[in-house]
């Protein structure tokens, strides 16, 4: 028998599940053939290494397997599937181990107790009396002190002036702007602001904000030196515009010496027509 | 198993202090590994618990269980191949041999067996080790029986190769040790760097 006949022997022959005269001619093929030889001690060699045995806890820890499977629960079953490692199964521990899973199912029943409805109320309810009950007691904790309170309006109303006065010196015709408008938000009048807003529409080198000081000081009228204010700033408006919105607001004012002024105003030489117009107009109007 | 599945669970330890040892056998031969090893065959115990009810009477329970052994091993694999580096607790070559040149051969045989690829070990540890005739491999593999009969012979073929490379390969740390000394190893046989590479 030649090597491939052998070879269809050999995996039999290894098992010795030849017969006894199949397996006399494999004996004979591998006195002359020293491949197949091999091949069959390397067979026999693989019997140096002896069958491996499992350490004695092996059979305490399928024991503890079988204990923590229930057929009942597939929640236990899952639960040993997913702990593998040695130590959860060894025997000393495997009887905390289902303890602690009982815990665990009491800690999960109190929690889908608090998920259902009335565990909503009853937690929601909870949370609103713990809530007033911190609500009173900040309360109580920080009674109103309304000295203080005043004092420090009024440091605030001081602090505005300040800025509102810092802005009407800038050199930004906008930021004037802004400083009129801080200025014209108190409802008491600031003597120093006053002055301020008079000297700003009087000088200021820009119309808009001459007109916006007019229109922070027309809220004042009751105030008689932001009236003489206003009338003598007229004599010195050359703007058109200013001087109307001037005229506009004496008009509204009716003073009675605004009549005069606004005669006198009228005789000024090189005046804009329009703005003689509208010193006549408002001259028939206070009259 | 019968028993098993309908119902009487318990009756199952008989089937553990009978197969046990054989898998943990399986398991160690392909993995080196006791720790996994042990692992792995109270996987295979705990799927035969959960999946019962698919065993069909009749059938051979050997090669139902080895179906489901073979199957914990492929999931194992996946799940530790990303932290593969770290094996814990490998085997340490046991022997019957009481010769120096014995144990040697032992070891070296180790390590030739892991330098098979895994289909090769597993189908040589089955018919060599678990002592599975070819027919039950055949039912196991999905396969014909004379095909199983080829594939462990050229398994037994390339095994060869590999021992005789490792035997007659340069090893430089064991022809250094004293005879005494390397009849106590710890570990399987070291092989140089050019040898692995050249068996991969």
């Amino acid at each position: 028998m030649n090597c491939e006949q052998i070879a269809e022997l050999l995996p039999d022959y290894l098992q010795s599940g030849l017969a006894r005269e199949q397996a006399s001619q494999v004996e004979q093929h591998c006195e002359h053939c020293a491949n197949c030889a091999q091949d069959v001690a390397m067979w026999k060699k693989l019997a140096l290494l002896p069958p491996d045995q499992p350490s004695p806890d092996s059979r305490a820890r399928f024991d503890a397997m079988l204990h923590a499977y229930s057929p009942a629960s597939s929640e236990r079953s899952i639960e040993v599937s997913t702990g593998p490692s040695r130590q959860a199964f060894s025997p000393k521990i495997a009887t905390p181990n289902v303890s602690d899973s009982s815990e665990r199912v009491a800690r999960w029943s109190f929690f889908a107790w608090l998920r259902s409805p009335l565990g909503a109320v009853a937690w929601s309810a909870a949370l609103l009396i713990f809530g007033i009950f911190i609500g009173t007691r900040v309360k109580e904790a920080s009674p109103a002190h309304p000295d203080e309170i005043a004092a420090m309006h009024a440091e605030l109303t001081n602090m505005r002036q300040l800025v509102a006065l810092s802005m009407l010196q800038q050199q930004s015709a906008s930021e004037r702007l802004q400083g009129v408008s801080w200025s014209g938000r108190e409802a008491h009048l600031d003597p120093q602001i006053q002055s301020a807003l008079l000297r700003t529409l009087r000088y200021d080198g820009s119309v808009d904000v001459r007109l916006a000081a007019l229109d922070a000081l027309s809220r004042h009228a009751s105030q008689p030196q932001v009236r003489k204010g206003i009338g003598d700033a007229l004599q010195e408006q050359q703007s058109p515009l200013v001087q109307v919105a001037l005229i506009d607001q004496l008009a509204e004012w009716r003073d009675p010496d605004a009549t005069q002024r606004l005669r006198n105003f009228q005789q000024t030489p090189n005046l804009n027509p329009a703005v003689r117009q509208r010193a006549e107009w408002a001259i028939s109007k206070l009259q | 198993m019968l028993q098993v599945r309908n119902g009487e669970v318990e009756t199952l330890g008989v089937l553990f202090d009978r197969y046990q040892a054989p898998l943990f056998n399986f398991y160690a031969k392909m993995t080196q590994d006791r720790t996994v090893s042990e692992d792995l065959v109270q996987e295979v115990f705990l799927r035969i618990l959960r999946y019962r009810q698919t065993y069909r009477p009749g059938t051979n329970f050997r090669t139902w269980m080895y179906q489901i052994a073979r199957n914990s091993r492929i999931d194992q694999v996946r799940k530790v191949r990303p932290e593969s580096p770290f094996t814990s607790e490998p085997l340490a070559p046991t022997t019957f041999a009481d010769s120096a040149q014995q144990i040697q051969e032992a070891a070296l045989l180790q390590t030739a067996l892991m330098h098979l690829p895994e289909d090769k070990r597993e189908i040589l540890i089955l018919s060599r080790f678990q002592e599975l005739k070819y027919d039950e491999i055949a039912l196991l593999l999905g396969c014909e029986v004379g095909a199983v009969k080829v594939r462990v012979h050229r398994a037994l073929q390339q095994l060869r190769e590999i021992f005789l490379q490792l035997e007659s390969g340069p090893r430089p740390i064991d022809s250094r040790r004293a005879p005494a000394d390397s009849a106590t190893p710890t570990s399987p046989a070291p092989t140089s760097p050019t040898q692995t590479r050249r068996l991969q």
